[in-house]
């Protein structure tokens, strides 16, 4: 059951490479298979917070020494967005034509790649699904084949390869100072060592998921390659891929070095307040929507580096509430550049609400709860930031709005009726979460009980 | 071959033909043997498809043509690839952890000479067809590209001519 959703998404991943994607039946074939891995997916996630995590030790091998593949509520929370958005980004192409005939079969295996680094126990099978992300990022990058794709792919590829290695030495350095890789080992080791050497592993690691999430001294590759790349990449690259990076500073962080987290988070506090005020500035200053969008990106990491620093169970709640809504933001605005209708601009100024938190949007909550670990914290330097971030967010958004749909002109002909309707069904999504909110703050609560629980997962038999 | 630079001489090319079949069979050996010594499936791949590189090297790239295995090679790449991931999901669908092997440890295999058939070798077949064919297409696509670079040189002469300046804009 646990192997299901990989399963599937495998095996189809494989098939597709063979045929030919810009087929519409075989496009229409990849979709059916993104969808039942994600519904294979929400059914794992339904047995696994009624039952508790699952495990499974490759091979039949003792737990140490085989490779773990294990579940929690967090990996299904990160898989189920991922796939969320990988799914809408693939209708989407589909509806608008797909270019390439490995589109399909690219998205299916960055699938394998976020489904399989959600659910790993172990850290070196966490860094080979991360490069199997990556490496259908990098083609998926230079989608459309223009000398502009090839450009955005190219400093894509360089920056991340870049994370990539940092990522892998720390690994190996982990391997060195515990002698472990299975994530429950060294979450029982890393207490027992000293604590300079971890604190520089630590920092590596920092690193290289900030660089995947374009957090602010680490963010100059990621305005570039967002507004270079297509709308549906661009999307999958915001909503899908970035998830890695809050998914992994979760696991590394929370879950596995959190002593080095608590000392880093005066670090954490600083970068992010850059980050916020930065993104914010930037996206006023922009006019093409590609970029504003790429620069609030980056003001939204910072949202949930501060988060993370504050830490706690409202700190992490806010951390999974925050890059859950975010996701889905990034995924329906970055859809929405480059159409024109009605229901398109219906549909942005959700997703301009929801980035702006003005409810009922779903940003709403994000934003809420982080209001809420600030004030837990008495930090109310960081109340004003939030409040000061949220007000230019709301600014930058409606400037967006106001050149994009207000003003119509001439030369515009509205987009094909398919593409705005699955933007509009997202919106529509987003709208749902934050008018009924309950399930998603159910799961992630108990997301973090079990972060906050168990030292690790794959602990349990 | 005509507006090719040769580069080899007749040794190198005798070389290359009689070092051709001893390679595969040190491949297949390295990818057999890995059960009881040092070798796997990867390594095997990688050797093979230095052999055709070094073909392609010698002879060009009409080489790739001439033996149907290696044509279909980068085909087989998927092949291998669901070999592989059919050894790793099967027993998952047994009831069983992924890549569980059969016959278990301890139990007698089937054996042919002193080869014994375990779906751990089934994987590594399937990880040699991934890595052999992946060899063999990246050295065709560089063999390819190297030759219309050699047959386009007379065509486009100097850097900075309108054909370049097009492209940049």
């Amino acid at each position: 059951m646990i192997v299901l959703p990989l399963g599937i998404l495998w095996f189809g991943a494989v098939l597709l490479a063979i045929l030919d994607g810009t087929r519409t039946k075989n496009a229409l074939l990849a979709i059916g298979l993104l969808a039942s891995a994600l519904l294979a997916t929400i059914w794992l996630g339904f047995d696994i917070v009624a039952n508790g995590p699952r495990s499974m030790v490759i091979g039949g091998w003792e737990q140490g020494v085989g490779i773990t593949l294990s579940v929690d509520t967090l990996g299904i929370i990160f898989a189920t967005l991922s796939l969320t958005v990988l799914l809408a980004a693939l209708v989407f192409e589909t509806a608008n034509r797909v270019r390439a005939r490995v589109f399909p079969a690219l998205v299916l295996f960055m699938g394998v790649g976020l489904t399989g680094l959600f659910f790993t126990g172990d850290v070196f099978n966490f860094y080979v699904f991360f490069e199997i992300a990556m490496i259908s990022a990098y083609v998926l990058a230079s989608y459309g084949e223009t000398p502009r794709q090839f450009r955005a792919a190219f400093l894509f590829i360089v920056v991340n390869l870049l994370g990539s290695m940092l990522f892998l030495i720390s690994i190996a350095a982990i391997y060195h100072i515990t002698g472990r890789l299975d994530m429950a080992g060294i979450a029982a080791q890393i207490p027992l060592v000293a604590e300079s050497p971890v604190l520089l592993i630590a920092t590596l690691i920092f690193v290289a998921f900030s660089t995947k999430l374009g957090l602010f001294p680490f963010h100059f590759w990621l305005a570039p390659v967002y507004t270079g790349t297509r709308p549906s990449v661009a999307a999958i690259l915001s909503g899908a891929l970035a998830n890695i990076g809050s998914y992994g500073l979760l696991r590394f962080g929370a879950d596995l070095l959190p002593r080095e987290l608590a000392d880093g988070a005066p670090v954490l506090i600083v970068l992010g307040t850059v980050s916020i005020i930065y993104g914010a500035v930037q996206s006023v200053s922009r006019h093409s929507p590609s970029e504003v969008l790429a620069y609030s990106a980056i003001g939204q990491v910072g949202y949930i580096m501060i988060a993370l620093a504050i830490g706690g169970e409202v700190g992490f709640f806010a951390v999974i509430l925050y890059a859950v809504i975010n996701g889905l933001n990034k995924g329906l605005l970055f859809l929405t550049v480059g159409l024109r209708g009605w229901l398109v601009g219906a549909s942005f100024v959700v997703g301009a609400f929801s980035v702006a938190g003005v409810p009922p949007a779903a940003g709403f909550l994000g934003k809420i709860s982080i209001f809420w670990a600030a004030i837990e914290d008495d930090a109310w330097s960081i109340v004003f930031l939030v409040f000061l971030g949220s007000a230019l967010s709301f600014l930058y958004m409606f400037q967006l709005y106001q050149r994009r749909f207000w003003i119509a002109r001439e030369d515009e002909v509205e987009s094909s009726r398919l593409p705005q309707v699955i933007v509009t069904a997202l919106a529509i999504g987003l709208l749902i979460v934050g008018l009924w909110p309950e399930p998603l703050l159910d799961i992630t609560d108990h997301a973090v009980s079990g972060l906050l629980d168990s030292p690790a997962v794959g602990v349990s038999p | 071959m005509s507006d090719r630079t040769v580069t080899t001489t007749v040794l190198t090319q005798v070389a290359a033909r009689i070092l051709l079949i001893p390679i595969f069979v040190v491949a297949i050996g390295i990818m057999i043997k890995g059960y009881v010594d040092i070798g796997d499936g990867f390594s095997a791949g990688v050797i093979a498809s230095l052999g055709v590189a070094l073909q392609v090297m010698v002879f060009g790239p009409e080489e790739l043509t001439r033996l149907p295995v290696i044509q279909r090679a980068p085909k087989g790449t998927f092949l291998g690839l669901l070999i592989a991931l059919l050894t790793a999901f099967v027993p998952a669908v047994r009831g069983q952890p992924l890549m569980t092997h059969w016959p278990p440890a301890g139990e007698a295999a089937i054996h042919f000479g002193t080869v014994e058939f375990i779906t751990a070798v089934a994987f590594d077949v399937g990880v040699f067809l991934v890595v052999f064919g992946f060899g063999v297409g990246v050295t065709a696509t560089l063999a390819r590209a190297q030759e219309r670079k050699s047959s386009m040189a007379g065509l486009f002469s100097r850097p900075g001519d309108a054909g370049e300046a097009g492209e940049r804009s």
